[in-house]
Parts: C-alpha cells; structure tokens; sequence
C-alpha cells in the first residue's frame, strides 16, 4: 500500500469525521433538547448546547403519556417475538441448510416472496382473522401480547430463516457428520455443536427480529390498545392538537433507544459479521 | 436417505405450518375481499358482504375518482421516494465503502459507530427529524441559515417539501448499512489483482469499472434488492414524521390503504388498492431482476 501524503491523511481523516458529523449530529441534538427547559426549547434560535441543564423531561415523560408502561409492553413483545422467531428459524434454517428435499426450492422461492409483499396486505386480513379467531374460539387476539408476539414472529421468520440458512451454510458439514458419528442424535448435534458456532448469524437475526418488532407501527397502530401500546405507538402521543412536547418527547427516545443498546453492546462483535456474511452470500 | 428427508421436512414444519397461517392465508383472504365491498357494517360477516368484481380495483385506477387520483399520486410519491432514497444512498455508500477500505485507525470503531442509524428504532429516529426538521426551532434550518444557504426558514414537514424531509431522514437510515455490506464485499476482491492491474498501467478508473465493479456485483444485487424492498414499503418515516395524514406532497400507498380502510372503513377497497401495490412491486422486482441477469451474461 502507498503511504498517505501529511496533506492526504488530513483529508482523510476530515473526511472521515465529517460523515461522522452526518451520522451522528442528531442523536447530539436529541440528547442535547432532552436536557433542555421548555422555555429554551421553544424559545430563542436553536442551540446545540442547553444553557440551563435541567432532568424536568426526564423527570415529566412519564406524567404526561404513561412511557413506562409501552416500554415494558414493548419489551414482552420483543422479547417474545425474539425468542419465537430464533426458535423456529434454527430450525428451518438448519432444515434447508442441510437436507436435500423435494420442495425445498419452492420453499426459499416462498420465503422470498413474502418479502417482496408489502405489510399493509396483511393489515386487513390479520385484523379479520384475529376477530375471526375470538369470535369462534373464544381467544381474544388483538389487544393481547401474544396475539403481538404471533404477529411480529411471523414477519421476521423468512427473513431470519433466509440469513442465518447462509450462514449455517458456510459451517462446514464434516461438523454435524462428525458429530453423528460420535452418537449424537439431529438435534442434539443442532443444539450442542451447531448453534454454538453459528453465534454470529444468531445474533444478527436475533437483533434483527427484536428491532423489528420494537420498530414496528403499521400493525401496533390496529391491533393494540390500550393496555399494549408499544412504545413507538406511545412516543407519538406527545405531540397533541394543543402541545408540543418536543423535550419530553427527546427524553422518551433516548429511554426507548436503551434496550437497543444494551442488546447491540452485548452482540456487537458478532453483529457485524453476521449481518455481513448473511447479507454477502445471498 | 428416506429418513433424512423426513427430517428436513420436520425442521422446517413448525416455520411452514406457521407461514401458512400467517402469510398464505391472510394473503389469499386479502385477494377475496378485494373483490367485495366490505365496510363496517359487514366486517363480521365478510360472506355477506356484496360482490362487486373488478370494481374496487377500477376506483384504484381511474383518475376521475377520489380515491383513484388520489392513489396515483401516491403511487408517484413512493416511486420518486424510493428512487431518490435508493440512489442517493447507494452513491454516499459506495464512495464510504471505498474510502473506508483504505487502511486507518480505529476501524472498528467506526464502523460501530456507522452502524448507529441502522439500529437505532425508527420511531425514535423518525421522531427527532421531525424535531430536526421544526420551522423555527428545528436545527436543520439554523444549520442552514448560518451556513448562509438560505436567508429564510424553510417549511418542511408542510407542502411542497416533506417528501424532501423524509428522503433525506431515509437516507441517513439507511445508507450506513448498505456502505457497511458493499465494505465487506471489497474486502473479498484478491488484492494481488489490483497489483496486476497496477503493473499493467491501468488508471484508477480503469481498475474501479474493470475489477471493482464486476467483483462487486451479486452483493450490489443483493443489496439493491433490500434496499427496493425496504424503500417501497416504507410506511414508518411517513407515519411518524407527518402524522396519519402525510398530505398531497407525502402521501404513500401505505398511508392511504390504512385511513382507507381503517377510518374510513372501506375494507374491500383498501384491499384493492393493497393487491395492487403487491403488484406493481413484484413488476419492479421482476424487471430488476431480469435486467440484472442479462447485464452479467453479456
């Protein structure tokens, strides 16, 4: 490799930090407006720096739309959804990862598929399956966490299913063979020896499905009230006809990014390999 | 050999049984009511609702209706959306790929940090540019009054700008991990190639376009495939950065099919106008896909 002139390597570097500028300039000025008064907020122009620090948003967020409450609502849901949908992709993914079935091609086509499909089909149907459901067997579905969990479950599945099978496919098969030799049953070889090396892709599409479903609007938005709103439902309730509560709202998003970062610190080695290595072989 | 086809099978039953539940059915249910005219008053029931053929989907169609103008215009919206996102992005994110390739100091850290408005939860990234994007007290406007590039505040989240808005909210969103995937693919390409081409006199340019490129293509595909998929679907930028109303400027098919459906409780209709969209971009898709496939073969 050339080396860098003094003048390239600034430039570089300038450069560099100017796409981190981009990259992070927001989060700068909604950490910066959480800890800002009402007053400064809607006052004079804006500023980078608050001139009075002050916790009163953190402090209110709660008071004013019930921010707990969605956040523990969303965190049964992810989580849930999370679970669910590493369960069944291991499985599915190691199905197409190592068996050669008819069918088989059919159905990644079909798993591909479903991704092309845009949510808002599903909306009105999900809706009446779910009224459906509750009026022949009884089971309440909307308004209900496991009627959420079902749902978000079942939009990260192909997605999951399609990276972590590329990634179970670059773990080589002389592994499961050898372990089957050694006495070890499918699943047994699946669960001791596989999973633990295929860590990466599990963590990228475990991440994945969380913030799928930390993220999602379009079905919270009819198929929770009340006593399930998600938090990114809830977020939005501090703009109303009559208030702006941009500070409020600031301190919210900082408390509804906190799962998100404790999950990406604990993945975050392996996040970027799998997402990469399932992304690349697609 | 028997048994271990009954095997794959059984890995994969549990997420099959689930996507027929879930995708196949629903999808199916959609087409079936999107022939019939069903609303608030038959939702419990959608048998009884009256069949009305085609007639949903020429509502969607005709520029003379309400809802079929305003559909068009949506669809226009989302095209021009996913096209400036796709693009925009995809150029910042191949020129930091390539820069990010060369070496330098705390790459991983950068590229954690790049990572950043990926995972951030589109309600709050969402949230704070509309914050950003505030008239009078938003940063976004300041920024550019003291740059010096306008002399007034702009009005962004009303009017003629908001698709501007929400591009540019997009963009940040989602060029990071587009750059992060195109990096990984160039650290794959053999460097000795480049030493070759080097040797042989091959400018710059030369070596971008004849190894680069090429070497670079079915993860391009790749990406480009998410990015359309993504971008095409786009519901939660509008929704959050303009309310259940986006307006003229900003109104997508997404945002139509909801309040279609679900304030102005016309089912059939708003699952019309979803089996269309389904549609059109499986069309896109397609095109895109054999247009790919006859560049490489040439």
């Amino acid at each position: 490799m050339n080396k860098r002139t003094p003048l390239e390597n600034f430039l570089f570097y300038f450069l560099i930090l100017l796409l981190l500028f981009f990259v992070l300039a927001p989060y700068a000025w909604m950490v910066s407006s959480s800890f800002k008064t009402t007053l400064e907020i809607q006052g004079m122009t804006p500023t980078w720096i608050p001139q009075t620090l002050t916790l009163e948003n953190y402090v209110r967020m709660n008071q004013t739309v019930p921010i707990v409450d969605y956040f523990m609502n969303s965190v049964i849901i992810s989580l849930g959804t999370m679970i669910f949908s590493l369960l069944l992709a291991v499985l599915a993914a190691y199905g197409i990862s190592r068996f050669n079935f008819p069918g088989r091609n059919i159905y990644i086509l079909v798993l591909l598929a479903t991704q092309m499909l845009p949510g808002v089909l599903f909306v009105i149907p999900y809706f009446m399956l779910f009224t459906w459901i509750r009026n022949t067997f009884g089971i309440q579905m909307t308004n209900t966490y496991h009627g959420m969990i079902f749902t978000y479950t079942s939009f990260s599945l192909p997605f999951a299913i399609l990276m972590l099978r590329n990634y179970l496919d670059s773990v080589p098969r002389s592994i499961d063979e050898q372990a089957l030799i050694d006495g070890c049953t499918r699943f047994m070889a699946l669960f001791r020896i596989i999973i633990p090396l295929a860590k990466p892709g599990m963590a990228a599409i475990g991440i994945y499905s969380f913030i799928m479903a930390w993220n999602e609007i379009l079905f919270a938005t009819i198929l929770t009230r009340g006593e399930t709103r998600t938090i990114s439902l809830g977020l939005l309730r501090y703009l109303t006809q009559n208030a702006s509560r941009w500070g409020e709202m600031m301190a919210a998003c900082i408390f509804a990014t906190i799962p998100i970062i404790i999950i990406f610190t604990l993945v975050q080695k392996n996040l970027v390999k799998g997402l990469i290595s399932g992304a690349t072989k697609g | 050999m028997k048994k271990s086809k009954a095997l794959g099978y059984l890995f994969i039953l549990p997420a099959v049984l689930g996507m027929l539940f879930v995708h196949i059915m629903p999808m199916g249910w959609g087409i079936l009511i999107s022939f019939r005219d069903l609303t608030i008053r038959t939702i419990r029931d959608w048998t009884s609702a009256p069949f009305v053929g085609i007639q949903n989907f020429i509502n969607a169609l005709n520029p003379v209706t309400t809802i079929g103008q305003r559909y068009l215009q949506s669809l226009y919206n989302i095209f021009f959306f996913g096209v400036m996102t796709i693009s925009i992005g995809f150029v910042i994110a191949l020129v930091v790929a390539l820069i990010l390739n060369k070496p330098f100091k705390c790459k991983t850290l950068i590229r954690g940090l790049f990572l950043v408005p990926y995972i951030t939860p589109d309600s709050v990234a969402f949230n704070f540019w509309r914050f950003i994007f505030q008239r009078r007290i938003g940063i976004f406007n300041e920024m550019l009054l003291r740059i010096g590039i306008i002399r007034e505040p702009i009005t962004w989240l009303v009017g003629r700008n908001t698709m501007w808005a929400v591009i540019i909210a997009s963009i940040w969103k989602g060029w990071p991990l587009t750059a992060l995937i195109l990096l990984a693919g160039l650290q794959t390409i053999p460097g000795e190639i480049y030493e070759a081409a080097k040797i042989d006199g091959a400018s710059a340019w030369q070596q971008f376009k004849y190894i680069t490129i090429p070497y670079l293509k079915p993860i391009i595909k790749t990406v480009m495939i998410m990015n359309i998929l993504w971008n095409f679907h786009a519901y939660n930028q509008f929704r959050v950065m303009f309310g259940a109303d986006p307006g003229r400027y900003a109104e997508v098919p997404n945002t139509l099919i909801m309040r279609e459906a679900f304030e102005h409780y016309r089912y059939g209709q708003g699952a019309a106008l979803s089996v269309l969209l389904m549609l059109i971009m499986l069309t896109i898709v397609l095109i895109y896909l054999i247009f790919f496939r006859n560049k490489t073969e040439e």
